[in-house]
C-alpha cells in the first residue's frame, strides 16, 4: 500500500512540475499581450455558453484569419461574469473587449467609441436598429456596439390549446383574452396551468407591461417615482399575475436555477409562457408544438415592449484599443451577425437579406421591437439599483399575493431618498 | 555534542539558550503558516479593512469617507439588520442540528456491520456533488407543484408547502439542504469515534455501565476535542453560508433567505460598492470572532485533551 | 438477550439503508437525467428509469469541450495543493499542539480568525497581488497558498494531536530525539487517519473549487473541470443534461478515491497499537 501511494505521489509531483515549468514560459505573455510567436493576444470576455459560445469562438477565428498576427482569446465567464469582471477591473487587468449590457454600472471604465466611429468611413451606423443605441449609450456617448438583442413575446403550447378547444392567441389580443384563456387552460388536478409566474421577476422585464398600461416606474426625466411606481396603472399591470396565481389559472415557477418556467413549458404543463428568444431553440429540441405571439394589450392602449440588448465594448485600460475596435467592428459587421443564430440580428440589411422577419415564430419579436421605444428606468436614474432593491422586494410580495397598493407605496417611500441624488 | 556544550557553558547561558530554543523550535514548526499568512492573507485582509473607509465603486476611483460606511450600515440600511437576522436564525438552527446529525450518522457508521465501506461511501456521496448540479437537485426536490418531496408527501396524504416560495418554509428548506451535505463533519466525528480506545468501553461494561451511560461517560468526553472543532468551524461556516441561497433562492421569497453573506456578496458584485461591502464583512468578522473566542475560552472547562491530562 | 441483539442489529441496518437511499436518490436522478432523451427530461411525475438510455449523452457532453485538458489541469492543481497541504498543515498543527510558548494562543486565534473574513472582500486585493506576481492565468494561485497550510486543516490536526497521550514523546525525548524527529518518527505515523482525512477534504475542495479558477484563470487551455462545467450555464440559459452528465462523470474519481481511503481514516490502530 505504502509503495503504491509513494509511486502515485511521485507521479503527481513529476506531472505537476512539468506543467509548472510549462506555465512559466507562457505566464509572462498574458501581461504583455504578445506571445512567443509575436502574435498579439486580444482578450474577449463573454457571458454566453453552449451553442452561443461556439458561434462566438467561430467569429473570433474568422477575425484571426483576417488578421494573421492576432490571437483572440475567448474567455467565457458564464454566470460568474460580473464577479470576474469586477475583479479584473478592480485590479486594472480587464479583458480588451467584452460583452456588456449594464452600462450604468460599467461605463466609467469603458472606452467611448464615438471617435472610432467618426474616423472610420466603413462604419454604417444607419444600418442598425436605432433604438438599440439607447441601451449602449450614456450621457450622449456610445460605449458599445450592438451585437444582438431580443424582445419578449408570449409562447403558447398549441397542443394544450387544441385539447382545451381554445383558439390560438392572435396579435392584438388583450389581457382579458389572456386571462380568460389561462383560466380555461388550467387544470390543477393535472398540474397543468395557463401561465407561469416568476415570483421574483427582474423588474426590468416587467416594464413592458407597465408601459403598455400607460405608466412607468419612474418619470421620463428620472426625477420622480411617486405617482409612477405606485400609480394605479402600474399596480394594475403587476397585480394581474399575483391574482392569477391566487385563482389557480397560473402557477409560481422557480428562479433561475430552480425548475424554471422554461422547463415546465417543455414538460407540457404550461399553456403560455412569457420570455425572450433564449428558450426558443430548446423548445424546438424538446419537440414542443408551440407558437409565439405579441404581448397582450390593455384595452384601448398600445402595446409596449422592452428590449434586452447585448453590446460589445472596449475597456478603457486596454493596451490594444485600436485592435480592440477592429474586433468590435468585425463583431458587429454583417458577416459576423449572420453567423449568430442564438439571438436576433441587429442590422436591418441582414434581417432583410435573411428574411428573418418572415419566420412566423420570429416575426412577433420584430413586431415587439417596433413597440419598444420607451427608455428603461435604469438608464434614467443613476441610483436605480438602490430604488430597484425596494421595488423588487415589493413586487416579490405582490406575486406571492400580498396587498399591492400598500407595498408599492412603501417601496416609493423607502426609495424617495435615492431619487433626488 | 550536547554534553560537551553543557559542560563548557556557564549554567546561565544554558538556561538562556534553552529559553531561546524554546521559542525558536515551535516557531520553526509554525513558520510555514506564518510565512503564508504574511504573504497571501494579511495583505488582502488589511486592504479590505482599509477600503472599508472608502467609497469604492470598483470601476472608478476610491474616495475616502471615514466611518460613513459603518454609519450607513447601522443607521440607514434596513437590509443590514434584516440579513443579519436571517443569518442568526439560520445559525441558531443549523449549528446544533448539524452537530447532532453529523454525530448521529457517524455513530451509525461506526457500528460493526457488513458492507460498511459502501455505507460510508453512500453517506459521503452528497458532499461530493457541488455547484449548479446541487442547486438543480434541490430545485427538483423542493418545487411545490412538481417537486419530488411533495410528491412523496402526497403519497402519505400530506400536502407539502411550496418550499422555496413560502417565506415560512424557505429558510427551513435551506437548513435541511445544508444538513444533507454535512459529510465533512460526519467524517471528522467518525475519525474521532474510532480514536477512542476500545479498552475504555470494555472496562465500563465490566463495571456494569449500559450503552447510554457509556455514551455520556466515555464517548462524549472523549469526543470533546472533535466537538470543539466542529462547533467552531460550523459557526464560521454558518455565518458565511451563501452558495445555496445564491444559486437556489436568490435570497427570497420576501428576503427570508437573504443571508448576511449574500448581502455582502450583492453589495460587492451586484451593486459594486466594494468599500461598503468590506465594512459589512468586517462587522461580521467581529461577531464571529467574539463567538469563537467565547467558545474557545470556555473550552478549557469542557474539552478533555488526553495529551493535556497531568495526573492520570 | 439474543432477540434484543437481533432487534438492535436490524434497526441499525434499516437506518443505514434508509439514509443510504436518501443520499443515493439524487445521485440516481442525476444519472437518469443524464441519459434521458430531451422529451422525457421534464415529465411529471418524474420518470425514474428512462424508456431509452442515451448513453451517448455522456460522450457528447464530455466532448463538447476540451474536458480531457480540464481534467489534467484539475489533477495538477489538486495534486500539488494536497501534497503541500499535508506537509505544512501537519507541521504547523504539531507546533501549535505540542509546544507552549509566548503568544501561542494569540497566534492561534489569528489563525482561526483568518477563516472568518469572507473571500468576497479579499478577492480583489488578492487578485491584485497575484497579478503583480504575474500569476494570473496560471495555475499557481490555486495551489501555492496551500503549501503554507490552511487554518481548517491545521485546527483539525491540532485537535487530533492534542488527544494523543504525551508520555510518548517524553519517552522519545529521553532517548535523545530532537523535536523534529519526534514529529517525524512518532507523530506522523500516528496521524495517518487525520492526514488521510485532510487529504480527502483537500482533494474534494480543489476538485470542486469554482470561484478560484473563475477569478484567476482566463485562457480556456488552463481551465479546471468546474469551469468547464460552468460553460453549460450562461447568463440566459442552462444545458441541464450537460451539467448532469459532466457532474456525474467528474464526481466519480473523488468517490473512488474516497472508497479506498475511508478505511484508513477509521483505522482502529490509532493508539492502542502504539501504546505498548
Amino acid at each position: 500500500m505504502r509503495k503504491w501511494l509513494t509511486t502515485l505521489l511521485v507521479l503527481i509531483l513529476v506531472i505537476a512540475l512539468a506543467a509548472c515549468s510549462d506555465n512559466e514560459s507562457s505566464s509572462g505573455s498574458d501581461q504583455t499581450a504578445k506571445d512567443s510567436k509575436g502574435k498579439t493576444t486580444l482578450r474577449f470576455a463573454t457571458w454566453d455558453s453552449g451553442e452561443a459560445l461556439k458561434i462566438q469562438e467561430e467569429i473570433a477565428k474568422k477575425f484571426e484569419e483576417k488578421n494573421s498576427n492576432v490571437k483572440v482569446q475567448v474567455e467565457a465567464y458564464g454566470d460568474g461574469f460580473d464577479q470576474k469582471l469586477a475583479a479584473s477591473f478592480g485590479a486594472k487587468n480587464p479583458p480588451d473587449v467584452m460583452y456588456m449590457w449594464n452600462f450604468p454600472a460599467y461605463f466609467q471604465s469603458l472606452e467611448p467609441l464615438d471617435n472610432f466611429v467618426k474616423s472610420d468611413p466603413e462604419m454604417d451606423m444607419d444600418d442598425f436598429y436605432q433604438g438599440l443605441f439607447n441601451y449602449s449609450s450614456m450621457y450622449g456617448k456610445v460605449y458599445g456596439m450592438p451585437a444582438g438583442f431580443t424582445t419578449r413575446v408570449v409562447y403558447y403550447n398549441k397542443d394544450l390549446f387544441d385539447a382545451a378547444g381554445v383558439p390560438y392567441p392572435k396579435d392584438g389580443w388583450t389581457w382579458d383574452d389572456f386571462k380568460a384563456a389561462a383560466k380555461k387552460l388550467s387544470d390543477p388536478a393535472k398540474k397543468q396551468y395557463g401561465f407561469g409566474v416568476r415570483p421574483e421577476p427582474d423588474t426590468y422585464d416587467l416594464q413592458g407591461f407597465v408601459w403598455s398600461n400607460g405608466s412607468s416606474f419612474i418619470s421620463e426625466d428620472g426625477k420622480k417615482i411617486n405617482g409612477y411606481m405606485n400609480s394605479p396603472e402600474t399596480i394594475e399591470s403587476i397585480k394581474i399575475f399575483g391574482d392569477m396565481v391566487k385563482d389557480k389559472s397560473a402557477v409560481l415557477v422557480g428562479g433561475k436555477n430552480q425548475q424554471s418556467g422554461d422547463d415546465i413549458f417543455k414538460a407540457g404543463k404550461l399553456a403560455m409562457w412569457e420570455s425572450g428568444i433564449w428558450p426558443l431553440e430548446g423548445f424546438k429540441e424538446a419537440k414542443v408544438n408551440f407558437g409565439t405571439v405579441e404581448m397582450p394589450a390593455f384595452k384601448g392602449k398600445p402595446v409596449k415592449g422592452v428590449i434586452a440588448s447585448s453590446a460589445v465594448s472596449v475597456a478603457k485600460d486596454s493596451k490594444n484599443k485600436k485592435l480592440a475596435w477592429e474586433f468590435v467592428k468585425f463583431y458587429s459587421s454583417a458577416e459576423a451577425i449572420k453567423m449568430r443564430t442564438a439571438d436576433l440580428p441587429v442590422r436591418i440589411s441582414v434581417v432583410k437579406e435573411m428574411k428573418t422577419e418572415q419566420d412566423p415564430l420570429i416575426s412577433p419579436f420584430y413586431k415587439m421591437l417596433e413597440r419598444s421605444n420607451d427608455t428603461p428606468a435604469f438608464l434614467l436614474n443613476k441610483n436605480w439599483d438602490e430604488i430597484n432593491r425596494n421595488l423588487s422586494a415589493a413586487i416579490n410580495a405582490v406575486m406571492l399575493g400580498q396587498d399591492a397598493d400598500k407595498l408599492m407605496d412603501k417601496a416609493v417611500k423607502d426609495s424617495e431618498k435615492y431619487v433626488g441624488q | 555534542m550536547k554534553p560537551v556544550y553543557a559542560a563548557a557553558a556557564p549554567v546561565e547561558t544554558i538556561k538562556k539558550t534553552k529559553k531561546r530554543w524554546d521559542i525558536i523550535v515551535p516557531l520553526l514548526f509554525i513558520a510555514p503558516w506564518i510565512i503564508g499568512f504574511l504573504a497571501f492573507t494579511l495583505g488582502p485582509l488589511l486592504y479590505s479593512l482599509f477600503i472599508s473607509f472608502f467609497d469604492w465603486p470598483i470601476v472608478g476611483e476610491a474616495k475616502f469617507i471615514g466611518l460613513d460606511n459603518y454609519k450607513t450600515m447601522f443607521t440607514e440600511d434596513p437590509l443590514f439588520w434584516e440579513s443579519l437576522g436571517v443569518t442568526v436564525k439560520f445559525a441558531a438552527l443549523f449549528v446544533p442540528l448539524n452537530i447532532i446529525t453529523a454525530l448521529f450518522l457517524a455513530i451509525l457508521l461506526n457500528q460493526k456491520v457488513k458492507g460498511y465501506s459502501f455505507f460510508r461511501t453512500f453517506f459521503y456521496l452528497p458532499s461530493v456533488i457541488s455547484g449548479v448540479a446541487l442547486a438543480m437537485i434541490w430545485a427538483w426536490v423542493y418545487n411545490g407543484e412538481y417537486g419530488i418531496l411533495n410528491y412523496f408527501l402526497s403519497l402519505i396524504g400530506v400536502k407539502g408547502p411550496d418550499w422555496l416560495n413560502d417565506p415560512n418554509w424557505a429558510l427551513i428548506a435551506m437548513v435541511i439542504a445544508s444538513l444533507w451535505g454535512q459529510g465533512t463533519m460526519m467524517l471528522i466525528f467518525l475519525a474521532g469515534l474510532k480514536a477512542i480506545p476500545g479498552e475504555l468501553y470494555e472496562a465500563a461494561s465490566i463495571d456494569g455501565a449500559n450503552k447510554i451511560q457509556q455514551f455520556f461517560k466515555i464517548t462524549i468526553p472523549m469526543l470533546t476535542p472533535t466537538i470543539l472543532f466542529n462547533l467552531i468551524t460550523t459557526i464560521i461556516s454558518a455565518f458565511q453560508q451563501l452558495t445555496l441561497a445564491l444559486v437556489l433562492t436568490g435570497g427570497g421569497p420576501l428576503k427570508s433567505t437573504y443571508f448576511y453573506a449574500m448581502y455582502v456578496y450583492e453589495n460587492a458584485f451586484k451593486y459594486f460598492k466594494m468599500g461598503y461591502s468590506s465594512a459589512n464583512a468586517w462587522f461580521m468578522f467581529v461577531i464571529v470572532l467574539v463567538l469563537t473566542l467565547i467558545v474557545f475560552k470556555s473550552s478549557s472547562a469542557w474539552v478533555y485533551y488526553e495529551g493535556e491530562v497531568k495526573n492520570k | 438477550m439474543k432477540t434484543k441483539r437481533r432487534i438492535e442489529k436490524s434497526t441499525i441496518y434499516i437506518l443505514l439503508i434508509f439514509f443510504s437511499l436518501l443520499f443515493l436518490a439524487p445521485f440516481f436522478w442525476m444519472l437518469s437525467t443524464s441519459v434521458k432523451s430531451p422529451e422525457e427530461l421534464y415529465l411529471f411525475p418524474p420518470k425514474w428509469i428512462p424508456s431509452t438510455f442515451e448513453w451517448s449523452n455522456f460522450k457528447e457532453a464530455w466532448m463538447s469541450q476540451p474536458f480531457n485538458q480540464f481534467f489534467m489541469n484539475t489533477v495538477i492543481v489538486t495534486g500539488m495543493s494536497t501534497i503541500g497541504q499535508l506537509l505544512s498543515s501537519s507541521l504547523v498543527a504539531y507546533g501549535f499542539a505540542r509546544f507552549k510558548f509566548k503568544g501561542r494562543d494569540f497566534l492561534f486565534i489569528v489563525l482561526l480568525s483568518s477563516m472568518m473574513i469572507p473571500w468576497e472582500v479579499t478577492m480583489i486585493p488578492q487578485y491584485m497581488e497575484f497579478n503583480y506576481l504575474g500569476w494570473i492565468n496560471t495555475l499557481k494561485p490555486l495551489f501555492v497558498p496551500s503549501w503554507f497550510g490552511a487554518p481548517f486543516y491545521i485546527f483539525l490536526m491540532r485537535q487530533f494531536i492534542m488527544s494523543i497521550p504525551k508520555e510518548l514523546d517524553e519517552a522519545a525525548r529521553m532517548d535523545g530525539a530532537n523535536p523534529f524527529q519526534i514529529y517525524y518518527k512518532i507523530y506522523l505515523p500516528l496521524m495517518k487517519p487525520s492526514l488521510i482525512l485532510v487529504a480527502v477534504f483537500n482533494i474534494l475542495t480543489c476538485w470542486n473549487d469554482y470561484l478560484g479558477p473563475l477569478v484567476f484563470l482566463n485562457d480556456q487551455s488552463k481551465y479546471t473541470l468546474t469551469l468547464g462545467l460552468a460553460q453549460f450555464k450562461g447568463m440566459f440559459g442552462v444545458d441541464m443534461e450537460g451539467i448532469m452528465a459532466v457532474t456525474f462523470l467528474i464526481s466519480i474519481p473523488p468517490l473512488i478515491l474516497f472508497f479506498f481511503a475511508q478505511r484508513y481514516i477509521v483505522e482502529d490502530n490509532s493508539r492502542s497499537g502504539v501504546k505498548g
